[in-house]
């Protein structure tokens, strides 16, 4: 499969009477897209707003970032299943606008957090510490905040956040559709039959993603693969141009991980830059976390055996999705491959607590770990001016647009589940 | 860095050249100047400094009385006005090794003198000071003191500049317990493919997360007769009365608590919720018995399968919860659990 990214380096965004792209700035017709947005019966209104960097500014409540893309006309359909018609993705050309994020807003009852963090949610600040820690801070940022209507289940609600999010992301993306992109960037790789070509004492590593946890069941009709909610996803292979153009949504509960992360992935970038050269990429398998038996057995020997028999890998790369039980399945998986031959390293949070680490495993073959930084370290953010999304008051007193403390963890795109964030947890 | 350092050296008694196992009783002297393995820091610090004095003291001695011989080697310092303290390398010599790590701290703490020592793996002191004093790695005899006295001076040298100390495995120390977030310029997906390219050429790699050590409970023997045996329900699902009121911790918990549910046959969900962060709670919120199965041991218990459900319910949420505060959440539980006679727990996870 062979995919062209067509991209367009924004430098601004701003509301204007079309939405078009002009001289490098993104202009969005705010009425047109709310209308398109408000389409949606589960929804009652939709507001927009804009975040630019270095804005004193914090955006609350993230439930996910998404990057507009669009795919150009005869190349597939955006985000097949879940917006688009289904059908596949991972060819043709796509048209990304980099430089602008769509953030989702999430109205509703938010059960996964502390107490204290509740009401605030995850928060992307566009100015100060907080923006160090996050890619996001960088963007501009289309701030999509839906409200539910009267009658809207709260599932209703949180799918048809999602697909608000991807709405938007499309709608934009299409205003560059027919420019001449800023830069160009090509992902092809054969068919694994094909794959080692000319290439053949490369050694083969191969990317396993956990792509979700069941911790957290997914909603029935919530998109995740192809529109699929992946309940019952057994250990599958699909190419990883898919991973980038559409075919995967990140989860609603998928903390550590926003669909813009798995846009832009970046263990299969790597893969893909790294290809020819010191590796040959054999393969991206897309597992489901389970923390029941049969279940998590089958799903352990399967992936570790797709990666062996099928793939054929030398070495595999393992990510897991958000909650401690996906430790355990990945961890288990890392020790099967190493028991076949094949070496594995594993991505993982860092931790806090000093010399012992909190990892809930030990298992000789799941020792080669990268981390991605310590979650729960607190980050002073200092009051900002303005605030987009509920504003609410903590519990401790505080209201969210005052001085408070954060942990990364809650910081949308501090750290990723992917490896995308350049931090590290190092023991002194 | 000032010229001339001045330096403390701390040796026991065989090393000191005072004798072996029979002086190890002898109590503190010094003497000017570096003495035995002095030479070789010395030879190491060269014109940046000199060791001005060399502090001997029998290991028995400073093991028998080691308040009063900590004291005694900080009087007998002091005079020498020293700017830093290098104590032995001690190797696998383990009362060496507490004397070392002892004096390093007391130097550090209540002279406020940089300190450092160096003792092999699988000496106790280890264990015992690596938190507090830095150690570095030998090798389990003398024969390594050239690479010892070599990481000694390293790291002395460095904390007298206040100059930033690298990594334990760069400079050779055993990791002090300190975690600090750093950026790097290579993400952790570069660095993930990396290491699996190193692992498969079956190169070195450091991997960057330590784990854990579990210890191993021998479990105990089974219940032989359940239909009298007293049997209690516990769970790190987090289980908690509505409302939270006693504030229990999502995650992260440092407690436990109990919750009484004599003559209760079912947990309700006006009364009990999911306090967690690792999980959908909304199921457990619908319904409580799904998290702690009280109505089916009810049932049980009224047919006799078990002798009696005890009547207390411990809960804490298990989530991003130390190795640390699990044993003593459980060491806590269990503690209960025994003095009230229970013979055997069902404990629900998630």
């Amino acid at each position: 499969m062979r995919l062209e990214l067509a991209i367009l380096d924004i430098q601004d965004v701003q509301f204007g009477e079309k939405t078009t792209i002009n001289d490098r700035v993104l202009y969005i017709h705010r009425q047109e897209l709310r209308e398109l947005l408000q389409q949606d019966k589960r929804l009652s209104k939709v507001d927009i707003e804009l975040a630019h960097p270095g804005e004193s500014c914090r955006i609350l409540q993230v439930a996910d970032v998404v990057e507009p893309r669009a795919k150009t006309k005869g190349s597939g359909e955006d985000f097949p299943g879940a917006l688009g018609k289904q059908g596949t993705v991972g060819e043709g050309s796509t048209c990304v606008l980099r430089g602008v994020a769509v953030v989702i807003n999430n109205q509703s009852e938010m059960h996964d957090m502390p107490e204290a963090e509740d009401p605030m949610g995850d928060i992307i600040d566009m100015s100060g510490p907080g923006a160090e820690l996050s890619p996001y801070a960088k963007n501009h940022n289309v701030v999509v905040l839906p409200y539910p209507a009267d009658g809207a289940s709260p599932d209703d609600y949180k799918i048809a956040l999602k697909i608000a999010g991807l709405k938007t992301a499309v709608y934009l993306a299409k205003a560059g559709r027919e420019l001449e992109p800023d830069e160009g960037e090509v992902y092809d790789l054969p068919p694994l039959t094909e794959v080692t070509q000319g290439i053949e004492d490369l050694p083969k590593v191969a990317y396993l993603f956990q792509v979700y946890c069941t911790s957290y069941p997914a909603m029935v009709g919530e998109p995740i693969l192809y529109g699929d909610n992946i309940r019952r996803l057994l250990p599958t292979i699909i190419h990883p141009n898919e991973v980038f153009d559409g075919a995967i949504v990140n989860t609603y509960q998928g903390r550590g991980t926003e669909t813009y992360v798995i846009q832009n992935h970046p263990v299969i970038k790597d893969l893909y830059r790294r290809h020819g050269k010191e590796l040959c990429f054999a393969g991206v398998i897309l597992t489901v976390s389970r923390y029941t038996e049969p279940e998590r057995e089958r799903s352990v020997a399967m992936a570790s055996n797709l990666a062996k028999s099928l793939l054929g890998a030398d070495g595999v790369i393992l990510t897991k999705a958000s909650s401690g039980a996906p430790d355990i399945d990945v961890s288990q998986t890392a020790q099967r491959c190493e028991d076949m031959g094949i070496k594995a390293v594993l991505i993982m949070f860092g931790s806090e607590s000093g010399i012992e680490s909190g990892t809930v495993f030990n298992l000789p073959g799941a020792k080669a770990i990268v981390n991605t930084g310590n979650p729960f370290r607190l980050v002073s953010l200092p009051a900002v001016e303005r605030i987009i999304g509920k504003p609410v008051i903590l519990p401790s007193g505080v209201s969210a647009d005052g001085e408070l403390k954060k942990a990364p963890n809650w910081i949308s795109g501090a750290l990723d589940q992917e490896g995308h964030s350049k931090m590290v947890s190092v023991l002194y | 860095m000032s010229p001339g350092l001045r330096a403390v050296h701390y040796l026991n008694q065989f090393f000191g050249g005072v004798g072996g196992e029979e002086k190890a009783s002898e109590g503190p002297q010094v003497k000017d100047g570096p003495i035995g393995p002095g030479g070789a820091l010395q030879g190491l610090l060269k014109e940046r400094g000199e060791i001005v004095a060399t502090i001997i003291c029998g290991d028995n001695y400073f093991a028998e009385r080691t308040e009063k011989a900590v004291e005694e080697v900080l009087q007998m310092m002091t005079p020498y006005r020293p700017d830093m303290v290098i104590a032995g390398p001690a190797f696998n010599a383990g009362r060496y090794g507490m004397a070392c790590g002892e004096v390093c701290k007391a130097a550090q703490g209540k002279l406020g003198i940089p300190a450092v020592t160096g003792m092999y793996e699988e000496n106790p002191g280890v264990d015992l000071y690596k938190r507090a004093v830095y150690i570095v790695k030998t090798s389990d005899s003398a024969r390594g003191m050239a690479e010892a006295a070599s990481r000694m001076v390293n790291i002395a040298l460095k904390l007298i500049a206040r100059e930033k100390i690298g990594r334990p495995a760069e400079e050779g120390y055993f990791p002090r317990g300190i975690i600090r977030d750093e950026r790097t310029d290579k993400s952790a997906a570069e660095r993930a493919v990396s290491m699996v390219l190193a692992k498969i050429k079956g190169e070195p790699f450091e991997p960057e997360i330590e784990l854990p050590k579990f210890d191993r409970v021998k479990p105990p023997a089974a219940i032989k007769d359940l239909a009298s045996a007293k049997i209690a329900l516990a769970t790190d699902g987090g289980l908690v009365p509505r409302g939270n009121p006693d504030k229990m911790e999502s995650y992260k918990s440092t407690r436990f608590a109990s919750y009484n549910i004599k003559g209760v046959d079912s947990l309700s969900s006006k009364d009990f919720e999911a306090n967690h962060i690792g999980y959908e709670t909304e199921f457990i919120d619908q319904d409580p018995n799904r998290l702690v199965p009280l109505d089916v041991m009810r049932d049980l218990e009224k047919e006799g399968v078990i002798g009696k459900l005890h009547d207390k319910v411990y809960a804490t949420a298990g989530v991003a919860t130390s190795l640390a505060n699990s044993k003593k959440i459980g060491q806590g539980i269990a503690e209960q659990l025994k003095a009230d006679g229970v013979d055997g727990v069902i404990l629900t996870s998630t």
